[in-house]
């Protein structure tokens, strides 16, 4: 195994189909053995930026490596691909799918066969293994597709879209896969439209809209982007409150009198905003503080241009 | 490389383990055997009796009708005989040392011309066909019911042991007589004909039983009693178009299209009226059907043939009109795999499987995999299918269908099946690019289907071009189709057996070989960009576009 940094080294990354810039200038760098967000409205580029990692589709100008590897054709018996789009050879057992995507990957063909029978016995799918693929229902074909992908055990995986058309429980189950991956010690990028995925799993996120790259980091790093909001409510001087320190704003709740909602430095402490309410009288009737979620970074970067687009 | 192979197991196995895969190897045999087989079976057991009435008021002729019907019957009886005796004769080897001439021997140094060669007869039909010519009456001294217990007594010690006895056939056309009180009112033999006619109808269509037979009445002959009067021929009066016409002999059927019966009874009169005239004009019947009946020895002789073998034999004609059959044969395989392929590329596009195939694999692997993987397919059909042709030709040659073995024997030895394959390569690394192409460009089957419409109104030109390339297989269109590249596997195909010039077969060579390297790199250039492609396939501009900008600005 060859050794590398970064599983992933994008520098400057541009795709232009004709006059539609589709990616442009992208950089990028994914540790190896981390799991990734790609994150970003439909149409963002996730999915061009994808290919372009699996070497699919040629950049129309930057560089990028995988796996220390100037092509992802040159080390692709390590790489792990599901597309956005699912599908499978319909008339083909299930056992002989998944072997016949881990034999183009390397795999022998007793070995493709024994760890098609392995991985569907583990996540719940012995009994299809020798039915055919038309004979699964939509969700457990996506599963069965997942596997097929992984089967070659990849040090690297790329999964496009990979809980979209789950169900909860299946979710759970995609959930598993991409832990164990990670356990297994594999790098793992995926992209998603559903933060709360993103939120649970990803160590670090790559933020795309418009083709550009808007944020990468990791999760704290994300929510440390807006500031830290505290709701209050029975405030009858607004001034007295502004004049707290930490306290960058604070802005009428509209329709609700008494409401305010306070924007805080980065480096102020809710905790300290509630004393010193208590030290300067002020009166509340409530005082409400939570974390951000990625949903409301999301919104804060992306604008609510993409709120319709993105969360469909 | 070894996804490649990988690639084109997964399309081999995909494919040759269909339902229909397996049906199409197994019908053509069948089929092939059928046609042979029903038609004849059909003729023997199947085809009802065909029992008429006959009124003849004439008075003179109803027994010549009858020699007309007892000449087919003994025909066929004749024939059944001969065929009899060439199934059940043990082989006189071993017992005087003489071979047993080989039938596609026979052929092959009987000129062409000296029978008329009908593919589903047989020697005996050719042998018959010549008494027939000579004078049919001939037919008469053949196998009566003594000479033919004779004759079978005769070859009785001849025949292999355990052999059955022959069984006369039965009788196909049968006169049979109205019941007197079936007419009622009418006297058939002075009753006018409008009356016979209407009493008949129901019986002829059906409505009416007539006697115990369980099938209707097939014909109604009426012989009018001026019959001699209704004549036709160089010195007989015109027929004057401005008074009601003569009607002659009337026959009356339901069924025209089976015309064996009429053809009987028209062709007994026939001779009946022409010897009558003989008489009159104070010939002798038999010296003028003599002289009618010589002939002029003619062959034909091929310059191309070695010395002394020139005469243009069966085996020739066979030879020349065989590659018809490997055109065919050539088409139908080509289009079932390139078929195959087409569906393939579809299906793996619009399921994105070709992303996790392009993510393993380079597109040019992929599409080589597929090209061996359906080629495989198309081989497996192919030998399937000559196999089974050959186990066919051979368990039908023998003395029923003789030709069955002649073509066998032109099969085997005319070289024709190595150029088959040859031209099956070419055709379809060809064909398979062009589909290829159309499959990567297409999302869905059924845009697929919409290019394929057009693709075969061009493709068919081979199919209707084949009879005339095969007549004249140096002519312009052959000379000219040859050199379209697109069909040039197939007219090669049809020229085969007429060697086509040195220039030609090493000037076609080159063209297939060029035009399969410019056509794989073609579609390869057009699957790499297509199989990406969402939405509508490109126009073409757009496509010519794409070929010739660079993939990372694609």
């Amino acid at each position: 195994m060859s050794d590398y940094q970064y599983a992933v080294e994008l520098n400057n990354l541009t795709k232009r189909y004709g006059e539609f810039t589709a990616v442009r200038d992208v950089s990028l760098q994914v540790p190896r053995g981390s799991i990734y967000g790609f994150l970003g409205p439909n149409g963002a580029g996730k999915t061009t930026t994808l290919r372009m990692i699996l070497d699919i589709v040629k950049p129309t100008s930057g560089s990028l490596s995988v796996l220390g590897a100037p092509s992802a054709m040159d080390v692709r018996e390590r790489i792990g691909y599901l597309p956005e789009e699912k599908g499978l050879y319909k008339k083909m057992k299930t056992w002989a799918v998944i072997a016949y995507f881990a034999r183009l990957k390397g795999v022998g063909g007793k070995e493709a066969k024994q760890r098609a029978y392995e991985l569907l016995e583990r996540y719940g799918l012995k009994d299809f293994s020798d039915k055919k693929v038309e004979t699964l229902s939509k969700g457990m074909g996506q599963k069965v597709q997942v596997l097929a992908s992984i089967a070659h055990q990849p040090e690297f995986v790329i999964l496009d879209e990979p809980f979209s058309g789950l169900d909860p429980s299946n979710q759970q189950v995609m959930e598993d896969v991409i832990s164990d991956l990670s356990d297994a010690g594999s790098t793992i990028v995926f992209s998603t439209h559903v933060m709360s995925h993103a939120e649970r799993i990803c160590d670090r996120l790559l933020l795309i809209a418009k083709a550009e790259k808007i944020f990468d980091g990791t999760i704290p790093e994300a929510k440390a982007i807006i500031p830290k909001m505290v709701n209050l409510s029975g405030v009858h001087d607004a001034n007295k409150l502004r004049a707290l320190p930490g306290v960058t704003s604070a802005e009428a709740t509209e329709g609700m009198p008494g409401s305010y909602e306070v924007c805080m430095a980065d480096d102020a402490d809710p905790q300290q905003l509630l004393r010193d309410c208590f030290r300067d009288d002020i009166e509340l009737t409530s005082f409400n503080y939570r974390e951000p979620t990625l949903h409301d970074v999301f919104l804060h970067l992306v604008g609510e241009d993409a709120k319709v687009a993105t969360f469909r | 490389m070894k996804n490649t192979l990988h690639i084109a197991g997964r399309e081999f196995s995909d494919n040759a383990r269909t339902k229909g895969f397996w049906i199409n190897l197994l019908m053509f045999p069948v089929i092939i055997l059928a046609s042979v087989k029903v038609p004849q079976l059909l003729e023997e057991k199947a085809k009802p009796t065909r029992h008429f009435v006959m009124v003849d008021q004439s008075g003179e002729l109803a027994g010549v009708v009858d020699a007309g019907l007892e000449r087919h019957y003994k025909r066929e009886l004749f024939r059944k005989l001969s065929e009899y005796m060439k199934t059940h004769m043990a082989t006189p080897e071993g017992e005087d040392g003489v071979e047993q001439p080989n039938m596609a021997d026979m052929l092959e140094k009987m000129p062409a011309d000296s029978f008329q060669m009908d593919m589903t007869g047989d020697m005996t039909d050719s042998i018959l066909d010549m008494l027939d010519d000579y004078d049919p009456r001939m037919m008469d001294a053949l196998a009566n019911p003594e000479s033919l217990d004779a004759m079978l007594a005769f070859m009785k010690p001849k025949m292999k042991e355990g052999a059955p006895e022959f069984e006369a056939p039965r009788r196909m056309l049968e006169r049979v007589d109205m019941p007197e009180d079936e007419w009622g009112e009418l006297d058939p033999m002075t009753s006018s004909k409008d009356d016979l006619v209407a009493h008949m109808k129901p019986y002829l269509l059906d409505k009416k039983a007539f006697r115990d037979h369980k099938d209707p009445l097939f014909a109604f002959v009426i012989i009018p009693e001026d019959a001699f009067q209704q004549l036709k021929g160089r010195d007989k009066p015109m027929i004057d178009p401005t008074e009601a016409p003569k009607l002659g002999v009337q026959y009356w059927s339901t069924n025209l299209t089976d015309k064996d019966l009429a053809n009987v009874i028209e062709r007994a009169l026939n001779l009946e009226v022409q010897q009558r005239e003989l008489l009159a004009r104070n010939l002798d019947g038999n010296e003028v059907m003599a002289a009618q009946s010589t002939k002029m020895l003619f062959a034909s002789f091929d310059p191309k043939k070695a010395v002394g073998e020139e005469v243009v034999s069966m085996a020739d004609t066979i030879r020349k009109w065989a590659p018809i059959g490997f055109v065919y044969l050539l088409w139908v395989a080509i289009f079932t795999v390139v078929q195959m392929l087409l569906n393939n590329t579809v299906e793996e596009k619009s399921n994105r499987i070709i992303e996790v195939l392009l993510s393993s694999a380079t597109p040019w692997e992929i599409m080589v995999g597929k090209l061996v993987g359906i080629a495989c397919v198309g081989l497996t059909m192919m030998v399937a299918w000559i196999l089974s042709l050959l186990g066919v030709l051979k368990y039908l040659a023998g003395p029923t269908v003789e030709w069955a073995g002649v073509v066998l024997e032109v099969v085997q030895t005319s070289g024709l099946l190595p150029l088959f394959a040859l031209y099956f390569a070419a055709g379809y690394l060809t064909y398979a690019g062009v589909f290829l192409a159309i499959g990567s460009l297409c999302s869905t089957v059924k845009e697929a289907q919409n290019f394929m419409g057009t693709a075969m109104i061009i493709l068919m030109v081979p199919l209707f071009t084949m009879v005339f390339v095969a007549q004249d297989p140096h002519g312009s269109l052959a000379t000219f189709l040859t050199w379209i590249p697109l069909y040039t596997p197939f007219v090669m195909m049809n020229r085969a057996a007429a060697d086509p010039p040195m220039f030609d077969l090493v000037g076609t060579g080159v063209l297939m070989f060029v035009t399969v390297i410019l056509m794989l790199w073609l579609s390869s250039r057009i699957f790499r960009i297509g199989v990406l492609r969402t939405g509508q396939p490109p126009k073409i501009l757009e496509l010519i576009r794409n070929l010739t900008t660079p993939l990372k600005n694609q």
